[in-house]
Formats: structure tokens, sequence, C-alpha cells
């Protein structure tokens, strides 16, 4: 009967294995948050933009008026 | 936009206990395999993501029919999330294969059916990407997009047959204890056990990282959107 | 005064009715298959192009591969499969841009007729072409590697194996012209999907090349006609979707 053989050391094997099961998901994860607080950023950032947009029109109609009242009575 | 959901944060947190729950039964609960020895247990996860990611791609094949039927962008965003969430998964699979085969079989890579079919399925989602770049009206991207998921995951069987014209050597685990083919095992009850509680732990982590992409998707939309109001 | 006509109106009504939808389709398909040869036999444009860039291929094989007269039997079905892929993608883009770029594909698309005609047209155009290549590439490989390419069995994996290629490819290559990377997309998008046409097809054509029993080339024959016929019904009925504007 033969001697069992030993069973091989391939632990460094399985070290990496894991490890970089590890680092894909990280990567994907840090991937998907950096992504996102990109978007957050935009986001406010153009929501920053529609403000004084709306807030523009309002006193160039003010400093229209008197002119035109001028005109009129001319 | 909104904050996130709690069910949400709550699925981060559980996904997060069950990974590395698995990951610690894996290495040091479960018994170590006599002919190969600890790199054996990459066999959990090797397994536990690539029928997940698997999943994946059928779903976005399923995905396809939806998206040219209804016409709605919601579901090309949903097929994109679940093709870059399987995309990732495969990735994993692919490479714990090919560190288990280099002290199983002595190689890092081998051209059999199995890790050839997988190269090429995971090239056919990698060119979904590519081909979604060239494209600018959303519409069209997910038009294209879909007839190419469908068309790329219908073939992605038929290749794994016929690579099967040449002879295998992956290993077939559930086959019993057939130890004809180099790097075959059986796997004890402990070990179904552990692998079973793996796939669980996938399916969570997978569903959780869908709907996290999803979200993103519906950022960008939103982004998009104040993009163009800001334009006019 | 018209004179009424002699048959039986029923009749009449029938003949119509079911001349219109069948036989609408085949005239179309076959009006652009038509429209490309003639434009193809004036200038020669597509297949001079697929014949030199194929020699050319042959040449670097033959030195990339070193081939010894041992060597060559065994490699003879990949070699030859590689350039009947690189050729056919060549073909396939140029096919297709030279529809858009002159603007016929959208004269195509304003035609009442089915979407899938111009599918089909194009999809018998492109064959057309790739057949052609193959035709004069055998005997010219025959001549400079002293092997006798022209067996019947030989001839029907080339078919089968064109067939399912160009069925994807004209549905690939449809989308890829339209996208901004255009020509580079194509293989890309094509290679992965076709590996399955391609491989069955080189182990079908060594298998006749070595002289195989035909029970030992029914698999991959079987696998081609599968591929092709799956292939084709899937690529006219979704390729609505790529043209629509």
């Amino acid at each position: 009967m033969f001697f069992q053989e030993t069973t091989p050391d391939t632990s460094g094997y399985m070290i990496a294995g894991y490890a970089i099961t590890l680092l894909i998901l990280s990567i994907y994860v840090a991937s998907l948050f950096i992504r996102n607080r990109n978007l957050r950023q935009d986001m406010a950032m153009l929501a920053e933009m529609e403000k004084p947009a709306a807030a523009e029109p309002k006193p160039k109609k003010r400093a229209g008026k008197p002119v035109t009242k001028k005109g009129r009575k001319k | 936009m909104n904050q996130k959901p709690l069910a949400l944060k709550i699925l981060d947190v559980v996904s997060i206990i069950l990974l590395f729950t698995a990951a610690y039964l894996a290495i040091f609960v479960a018994p170590t395999e006599r002919v190969m020895g600890d790199v054996q247990r990459v066999f959990y996860f090797h397994v536990g993501t690539a029928w997940v990611a698997l999943i994946g791609f059928v779903f976005t094949a399923g995905l396809s029919v939806v998206y040219l039927v209804t016409k709605d962008l919601k579901w090309d965003r949903i097929q994109v999330a679940a093709v870059e969430v399987s995309v990732m998964f495969f990735l994993i699979t692919i490479i714990l294969g090919s560190i288990w085969a280099r002290p199983a079989w002595n190689t890092w890579w081998t051209w059999d059916p199995r890790l050839t079919t997988a190269a090429i399925t995971e090239l056919i989602y990698i060119a979904y990407f590519m081909l979604r770049q060239g494209i600018d009206d959303p519409n069209r991207r997910a038009r294209f997009g879909a007839v190419y998921v469908l068309i790329g995951g219908l073939s992605a069987p038929i290749t794994f047959f016929a690579i099967r014209l040449f002879r295998t050597i992956h290993p077939v685990v559930i086959a019993g204890s057939n130890t004809a083919a180099e790097g075959n095992f059986s796997m004890t009850d402990d070990m179904v056990r552990i692998f079973l509680f793996a796939l669980f732990a996938f399916t969570v982590i997978f569903v959780d990282l869908f709907w996290n992409r999803i979200r993103l998707g519906e950022a960008q939309e939103k982004v998009e959107e104040m993009k163009l109001k800001a334009a006019w | 005064m018209a004179r009424r006509s002699s048959q039986p109106s029923a009749i009449r009504r029938q003949r119509t009715a079911s001349a219109q939808p069948s036989g609408k389709f085949l005239k179309a398909i076959g009006a652009i298959l038509w429209k490309d040869l003639r434009a193809e036999f004036r200038s020669w444009e597509l297949i001079s192009a697929m014949l030199v860039f194929s020699l050319l291929i042959i040449l670097i094989f033959n030195f990339a591969l070193e081939l010894d007269v041992k060597t060559r039997q065994s490699v003879t079905a990949g070699v030859l499969w590689s350039t009947f892929a690189f050729a056919g993608t060549l073909g396939l883009n140029r096919s297709m841009a030279i529809e858009k770029d002159r603007g016929c594909l959208d004269g195509l698309l304003l035609a009442p007729v089915d979407r899938s005609a111009i599918y089909f047209g194009k999809f018998f155009s492109n064959l057309a072409f790739m057949l052609i290549v193959e035709i004069i590439v055998l005997p010219v490989y025959s001549l400079l590697y002293n092997t006798n390419l022209f067996q019947p069995g030989l001839m029907l994996v080339i078919l089968l194996g064109s067939v399912g290629y160009t069925a994807v490819g004209t549905l690939l290559a449809a989308m890829s012209v339209q996208t901004r990377t255009r020509d580079i997309l194509l293989p890309i998008l094509l290679f992965p999907v076709a590996f399955a046409v391609l491989l069955a097809a080189v182990k079908a054509s060594g298998g006749f090349l070595d002289g195989a029993e035909f029970s030992e080339v029914a698999f991959p024959i079987d696998l081609l006609i599968t591929y092709d016929v799956i292939f084709i019904a899937v690529s006219f009925m979704v390729f609505d979707n790529i043209v629509e504007e």
C-alpha cells in the first residue's frame, strides 16, 4: 500500500484569490461611490445655475418702465 | 435627489456581513481538500460569482425583450446596471478560475470549453459598453444595446456547445466522485452547506450592488435632464 | 366605355390580395440585391478590396506560421477561416457604409416596404460578395500550397459558415455604421458572437480536409445549420429596431 501524498501547500494561491476578489469588489463599490458623488456635485451646481436664471428678468422690467413713460409723454 | 432608502442601507450592511461570513467559513471552517490543498477554497467564491453572473446575463436578455416591447427607457437603465454588475462578478469568476487552474493543472489558462466560453461571453458584454459609448441619442443607444445583448446572449450557449467539440479538462464537481479528469473532487456535507451559503451570500450582494447601480443610473438621467434645461 | 373583365370578381380579388404582401417583399429584396450587385460589378470596389486583403492575410500567415507540409495540413482550415472572417468584416463594413454615405439607407427606409426586406436584401448581397471572394481564394490557396481544396464537403461548410457569419454580420454592421466609432466597432461586436460559427466551420473544414467520415463531421455541421437558422430568424425579427429613426 502506498503512502498517501502529503497535501500540497497552496495557501498562497488561496490568499491571492480572496485578495483579488476583495480588491475587485472594493474597486467597484468605490467607483459607484465616486460616480455618485460626482453626479451629486453636478446636480448641486446645476441647481445653483437655475436659481439666478430665474431671478434675472425682474430687475430688467423695472428699469424698462420709466423709459417708456418718458417716451409716451413726448 | 432622494436619500438612500433605509432598506438599501440595511441591505448594504447585510451584504458586507454576508461576504465576510462566507469568506470566513470558506477559509477557516471548511475542511481542507486532500489533493489540491487550500487553493480549492476559492471554489466557493468561484462558483458563487459564476452562478450569480450567469443568471444576471440571462436576466439582461429578458430585459432586452421587455425594453424592445415597451420602449420605456427605465428598462434600459436597469439593463445597464445588470450588465455592469454581472460583468464585474464574471471577471472575478474568470480570475479565480485561473488562480485555481495554476496549481491544479499547472497552467494559468487552458483553452477548454468553459473557460474559453467565459472569456468570449465577458468580451460580448464589454463590447456592449463600447457600443453604447459610440451613440449619443438615448433612445437609439437603448435600442442598439438591447438588440446586442439579445444577439450576444443567444450566441453564448451556442458557443459553449461549439467549443465542446474539443475535450474538456474543466472539473465536473456535481457528477459524484468521478475523479477521471484532474482537479475533480467530491464534496462532503459541510462543503455543500458552505457552498450553498456562499451562493446565497452572492445573490444578496448582487441584488445590493444592482440596486445601487440602478439608483446611479437614475441620478445620471436626472443630471442629463437638468443639463438640457440649463442649455435652454 | 370600359369593358367588364370576363373573370369572376372573386378570383380577381383573390389574385390581387395574394400578389400584394409577399410579392412586394420578394421584389424589394431582389431590388436591393440587384442594386448592390450592379453597383459592385461596375466599380469592383468591395470585391477587389476583400480579395487583396485575403491574399495579404494568407501571405502573412505564411510567414507567421512557418508552414511546412505537415503543419500546413493541420492549420489550413484555421488559416482559411481567419482570412474569410477578416475579409468578411471588411466587406460588411464597406457595404453598410456605402449605404449610409450615399443616403441609400434613408431612401430605402422611405420606401413602403417591410424593414426586414432591407435586411434580407443586404444579407444576400453581403453573402454574394463573401462567396465570390471565397471562390477565388480557394484555388489561389490550393495553388500556393499544393493542396486540393475543391471538395464538396468543404464547399458545404464554406456556404453554411458564410451564411451564419453574414446573417449576424449584416445586423451588427447596420448598427455599427450608425455609431461614432463605425468601422472599428464591427469586429468588436461581431467576433465574439460569430465565434461559434467560425469554430464549427474550422472543425468541419478540418474534418473534410483530413478525409474524415461524415459521422465525425456531423456535429459541427449540425451546429452550423442550427446557428444559421436561429440567427437569420432573430436578426430579421429585430432589424426593425435598428433602422428606425
